[in-house]
């Protein structure tokens, strides 16, 4: 589904990936560790189109579409979404307003006609009711005075609303106490199936706890250094990154 | 490919003037120029009686003592007033009954703008009194509303039929020595509408007018006269069109409001006239004053989405003199291009426990700016007066300007006032935000902007806020911040 | 004889006295005719609009000292900052007084105009600075550099940092009659170097004084210059204060005006950015009665991008005093990523106190974050609760809050010894008692 080939991507003139290899499959859920500043969040950024991101070489295909050819929207219509590490605020644009223009958008970009309103408000109770949102939530300007649990609810709840095929959790689960951690991962695994993958952001093990990964990439300087199973988490959580530093010099 | 920030531009440019066509129907037009004789054959075309006659004769003499207003922050080129036509009316003068018989090329025009008479009075229970440049020439739901013992005619119709009322209030909100324009419009003004609600009557429908600038050189003098008696409450909506013309018209309005003791009136304004085009070339010169005075215990609210005129110059305002009265202004202010708009309100607050709020948006593209300008007085004896007010300004590119001038006099000290503005941008972050949810960049524009004016758009009744809408997404398509 | 007239003939009389050859002079000139075009500013003029000048200017004043009057140290040492070691400028009706200044050229210059406009070594330095900000679209300025003879000069060398601050105290003594005192003062800082100035205007008994002060800063690049005015005069004593501050890259300017006396008071206080990376912070407190009348009156222009501009007022008002604030931000459209800053908080406590505010934006670039906030309005009354159900009175309770309303924009106050001393000026203005001596 998502073939990343010798990615290297720039930001401001300085280059953060280094040759990127990677390959997703439907079904599959990888995650992506490393060090702070290690290029995780530029290799979701570059991956969903943010266009202050260069891609100097390299390829990412989706579904056999060259992604760099596309625009963010475009690459959303596809079924890429990406939950932001700090989601933005847009203020008087209330969640329920701003997410059946998503929907509509993306439909209208496939040739579908709009969703009638009652199968719209139907899908989203059934979506909040999985996220244990309730309606003055839905009413809330987007974002805008939001707690961080609640932010990252609601990338969650987007991302149930408008069922990409890959979904990129970018730090999802920074900012989260524990029990807002796992009504975040009961969402995403609820959204878990064989067409679907998803690429798992983190710096802590914490969040693999509940969204269990099939594969482990580190991340360090700009390339993938080494990868396994959810195993290596754990022998990261346990030994920190210092490990692998040394394991590379 | 990309939609670039360019492309954008471009098409924004291209983008002509939407409702910009014109109607041809025949017109009585009186020469162009402008003296005592002329102001005395407006009076007379029109039948009216001899108090009429000598208040305009007076507000005349008064303005031609006057000298044209340059204080605000606009730049235009002072309008000729002798080469303007003072009164134009359609030919066919006769009422009528029913919409068939209404010149059919006006019936097109309305089509055309979206007003059907016959879906606005069957869908949406509105009894639309139209101005066609200056003779009203249709008026429906008059009887459901005369059962109520309310008025809703035309000002010349008012002054024949109820000139007792007429006299007593004409001119008592905004007198003609109130400012160039005022003066001019009263000696000039060839009609309006006139709405009166009997004590305790509280209007069943939404009252809306709709005013067209249609004869080339017509200038546009309205005249608007609404009391609200005792107790009563009123919604009266004001929309606007107009189209495409090379030159620049000049529309010099006067709206007065009364609200009496416990009375509420709504005053809701879209306006929409043409913005010149992307050179900066022709539009309407849109010098309005408009004002209401509110008694005891009352409230007026003004509510305006100004996307059109290629220069505005207008400041809807309360006179709070009744204890305990209310006065809201809640404005959308959308200029691009070339346009140039300096608004805003004055909240006078005279009798205690006044209160007033104030939120303008001011959203600026293009080559244009976009100015608020406002007052909050309290005077002495204003216990308790309380104003709130938010002046928040967006730019979208780099050639338009925002600029905000609130003057605030406070001379009690029991006063609060709060004031607070701001200027930003729509973040590159936002819109990428709105592109990775799949909503492309115009979109998202639209989306944002919206949002950024909610809290006015809120305030317009259902018929209007969906136009308006509209209204803020074409006037900006495209500019991209 | 108006007071126009008195300055035409009086500039004349001047003129003779001096070298009509300088380039000063050509300026002052220059400066003059603009004056006696224009006269004084009226409240027809805009930015007058809420301070009248009408009054102050029937009175007959001195425009030039009769003679020289000396004061002795004990007299007026409270006016002075005298726990700290300072430099000292100091004049008497105009008249720079030798006796109690403490000035140097040792390493820096803090000096007089006077000299500097007279002798060869600066002439370079006036050359490229004198009168450069300062509007030439200004009566008053332009009626001060007419009369350009007197005031402070400091020059502070390239990554020089003063010591000690720098006093420039004014003194007036009413012994000659109703008087019209023009300083101007000129203060260079250049690169990287560091100075703290603090200047005060003071009569010693209340007589009928005008004062018109001229000040021009310049901040090159990477400078830092801390300014404080005190303004805390006798209840006839009025002062126009017009500084003018120009700022290059990465320099850092702050401006504290504390208002606490006086019969009038305007500030014009005006900063032109023309590097990125400057930080501009004005700040000020205004605690007045009676019949006094302040306006602060700031301009902010931002012309470059990647700068910041702070600007903290405050004010309360009691009597029947005016308040006037009058703040422009100006961003140019090359301007980008400005961040410009206005607060403006007044309490008005009696029923006939009057606040005037007009904030004013003026952008022209789309990237940029703007505010201005503005309140007018009592304390709050669940603080003056609270203070009361802890026991106590109503009278201090309020005294408390006020002071506590002003005193946050202390806070940026570098020296402490003035911070000490402004704190205590406040507390007794309201009618505080701290408890302990500050």
């Amino acid at each position: 589904m998502l073939i990343i080939k010798n990615l290297h991507a720039t930001v401001d003139g300085k280059e953060i990936l280094k040759g990127i290899n990677l390959e997703l499959k439907p079904g599959e859920v990888h995650a992506i560790m490393g060090p702070n500043g290690s290029g995780k969040s530029t290799l979701a950024s570059v991956i969903s189109g943010n266009e202050d991101y260069i891609i100097t070489k390299g390829e990412i295909l989706f579904d056999d579409n060259d992604l760099s050819e596309l625009d963010a929207e475009e690459r959303a219509h596809l079924g890429v979404f990406l939950s932001f590490q700090y989601p933005v605020e847009i203020p008087g644009v209330t969640v329920t307003n701003f997410i059946k223009t998503a929907i509509n958008s993306s439909r209208k970009a496939t040739g579908k006609e709009d969703l009638p309103a009652a199968e719209m408000l139907k899908k989203i109770r059934e979506k909040a009711k999985l996220l244990d949102i309730n309606s003055k939530f839905l009413s809330r300007s987007l974002n805008e005075g939001f707690s961080g649990g609640e932010k990252k609810r609601n990338e969650i709840f987007q991302m149930a609303m408008l069922e990409p095929k890959l979904s990129i959790l970018d730090e999802t689960d920074s900012g989260l106490d524990i029990d807002a951690l796992k009504i975040v991962a009961n969402g995403v695994n609820k959204l878990r199936d064989k067409e679907n993958g998803f690429l798992v952001i983190t710096h802590y093990q914490r969040l693999l706890e509940y969204i269990i990964p099939d594969y482990v990439h580190v991340l360090f300087e700009g390339k993938i250094v080494k990868s396994g199973s959810k195993e290596l988490a754990n022998k990261l959580e346990e030994k920190g990154y210092d490990w692998i530093k040394k394991e590379i010099v | 490919m990309a939609y670039t920030e360019e492309e954008l531009k471009k098409e924004l440019e291209t983008k002509e003037y939407e409702y910009g066509f014109y109607t041809d129907i025949e017109s009585d037009t009186i020469p162009v120029g402008l003296n005592e004789d002329v102001v005395r054959k407006i009076s007379k075309l029109k039948g009216e009686p001899k108090w009429m006659t000598d208040w305009r004769i007076s507000a005349f003499k008064f303005w031609t003592q006057m000298k044209e207003p340059d204080w605000s922050n606009v730049k235009y080129k002072k309008p000729d007033f002798q080469d303007i036509s003072y009164y134009s009316a359609p030919k066919s003068k006769k009422k009528y009954d029913s919409l068939d018989d209404v010149d059919p090329e006006l019936i097109k025009t309305f089509n055309k703008l979206g007003i059907s008479l016959e879906e606005q009075k069957k869908l949406t229970g509105v009894a639309v009194d139209v101005v066609m440049d200056s003779v009203s020439v249709a008026t429906t739901f008059r009887e459901t509303l005369s059962k109520k013992g309310i008025i809703f005619c035309s000002i010349s119709e008012a002054i024949k039929e109820y000139p007792d009322l007429v006299r007593k209030y004409l001119g008592t909100v905004v007198p003609f020595k109130d400012n160039y324009y005022a003066a001019l419009n009263s000696a000039v003004f060839s009609d309006g509408s006139f709405c009166y609600i009997p004590k305790g009557v509280r209007c069943p429908m939404e009252l809306s007018t709709y005013f067209r600038i249609n004869q080339a050189g017509t200038g546009q003098f309205e005249r608007t006269l609404v009391i609200a008696d005792e107790s009563s409450y009123v919604s009266y909506l004001e929309g606007c069109t107009a189209p495409s013309r090379d030159e620049n018209q000049l529309h010099a309005a006067v709206v007065e409001l009364v609200a009496l003791d416990n009375a509420e009136i709504k005053y809701s304004t879209v306006q929409n006239w043409y913005p010149g085009n992307k050179h900066g070339k022709g539009g309407v010169y849109n010098f309005v004053t408009k004002r209401g005075i509110c008694h005891k215990n009352s409230k007026i609210s003004w509510t305006q989405v100004e996307t059109g005129s290629a220069v505005t110059w207008k400041y809807p305002s309360c006179i709070l003199k009744g204890d305990n009265s209310i006065g809201e202004f809640y404005s959308i202010a959308v200029t691009n291009n070339f346009q140039q708009a300096d608004t805003g309100t004055k909240m006078i607050h005279l009798g205690k426990n006044t209160r007033s709020t104030i939120i303008s948006k001011g959203i600026s593209a293009g080559k244009s700016q976009n100015s608020y300008r406002g007052l909050v007085k309290i005077e002495p004896r204003a216990k308790n007066a309380r104003n709130f007010s938010q002046c928040d300004s967006l730019l979208m590119g780099n050639l338009c300007g925002a600029h905000t001038f609130p003057y605030i006099e406070a001379r009690n000290n029991s006063a609060q006032i709060e004031h607070e503005a701001t200027t930003s941008k729509i973040g590159e972050d936002q819109i990428f935000y709105c592109n990775q949810r799949g909503i492309d960049t115009e979109k998202a524009i639209a989306l944002i902007v919206n949002g950024f004016s909610k809290e006015v758009l809120n305030k317009l009744p259902m018929e209007f806020a969906v136009e308006a809408q509209k209204l803020l997404e074409i006037s900006l398509e495209g500019s991209v911040g | 004889m108006e007071l126009k007239d008195k300055l035409i003939s009086s500039f004349m009389a001047f003129e003779e006295k001096l070298d009509l050859n300088s380039d000063v002079h050509n300026i002052r000139s220059k400066s003059f005719n603009y004056f006696e075009k224009n006269g004084f500013p009226t409240k027809k003029d805009e930015a007058w609009k809420y301070t009248s000048l009408e009054k102050l200017l029937k009175n007959d004043y001195r425009i030039f000292p009769k003679k020289v009057i000396s004061i002795e140290l004990r007299d007026v040492k409270k006016y002075f900052l005298y726990d700290l070691d300072t430099y000292k400028i100091v004049f008497i009706d105009g008249i720079y007084s030798p006796f109690l200044s403490d000035t140097t050229h040792d390493g820096l210059d803090v000096c007089l105009l006077s000299a500097a406009l007279s002798k060869p070594k600066y002439k370079k330095v006036i050359k490229k600075y004198f009168n450069k900000i300062a509007l030439k679209n200004d009566s008053l300025t332009s009626l001060n550099t007419s009369f350009t003879k007197e005031g402070a000069y400091i020059f502070i060398p390239k990554t020089v940092v003063s010591e000690k601050p720098i006093q420039i105290i004014h003194f007036s003594t009413g012994k000659q009659g109703k008087m019209l005192l023009q300083p101007r003062n000129l203060i260079v800082v250049e690169e990287n170097a560091q100075v703290q100035i603090i200047e005060r205007h003071q009569s010693l008994k209340s007589f009928q004084i005008l004062t018109n002060s001229v000040t021009e800063i310049f901040s090159n690049k990477a400078s830092h210059v801390d300014y404080y005015k005190i303004q805390n005069d006798y209840e006839d004593s009025s002062i126009i204060d017009n500084t003018y501050i120009s700022q290059d890259k990465d320099s850092n300017v702050k401006v504290h005006t504390f208002s606490l006396g006086g019969k009038l008071i305007r500030n014009n206080l005006n900063f032109f950015q023309n590097g990125e990376n400057i930080e501009s912070t004005m700040k000020g407190i205004t605690i007045i009665g009676d019949r006094q009348h302040v306006d602060h009156y700031t301009l902010v222009h931002h012309s470059k991008p990647n700068c910041n501009s702070f600007q903290e007022y405050k004010g309360i008002f009691s009597d029947r005093s005016v308040g006037v604030f009058n703040g422009k931000i100006l961003v140019d459209k090359i301007a980008q990523k400005t961040n410009a800053f206005q607060q403006n908080n007044n309490i008005l406590i009696d029923d006939n106190a009057t606040i005037n505010t007009k904030p004013q934006l003026e952008i022209f670039a789309d990237d940029v974050k703007c505010s201005h906030g503005c309140t007018i309005g009592q304390l709050d009354n669940s603080a003056l609760f609270y203070l009361r159900s802890r026991g106590i009175p109503k009278k201090e309770a309020k005294a408390l809050l006020t002071y506590a309303f002003a005193n946050n924009v202390l806070e940026s106050v570098q020296i402490p010894e003035l911070k000490n001393r402004i704190n205590s000026l406040i507390a007794k203005k309201i009618g505080v008692n701290l408890g302990h001596d500050l």
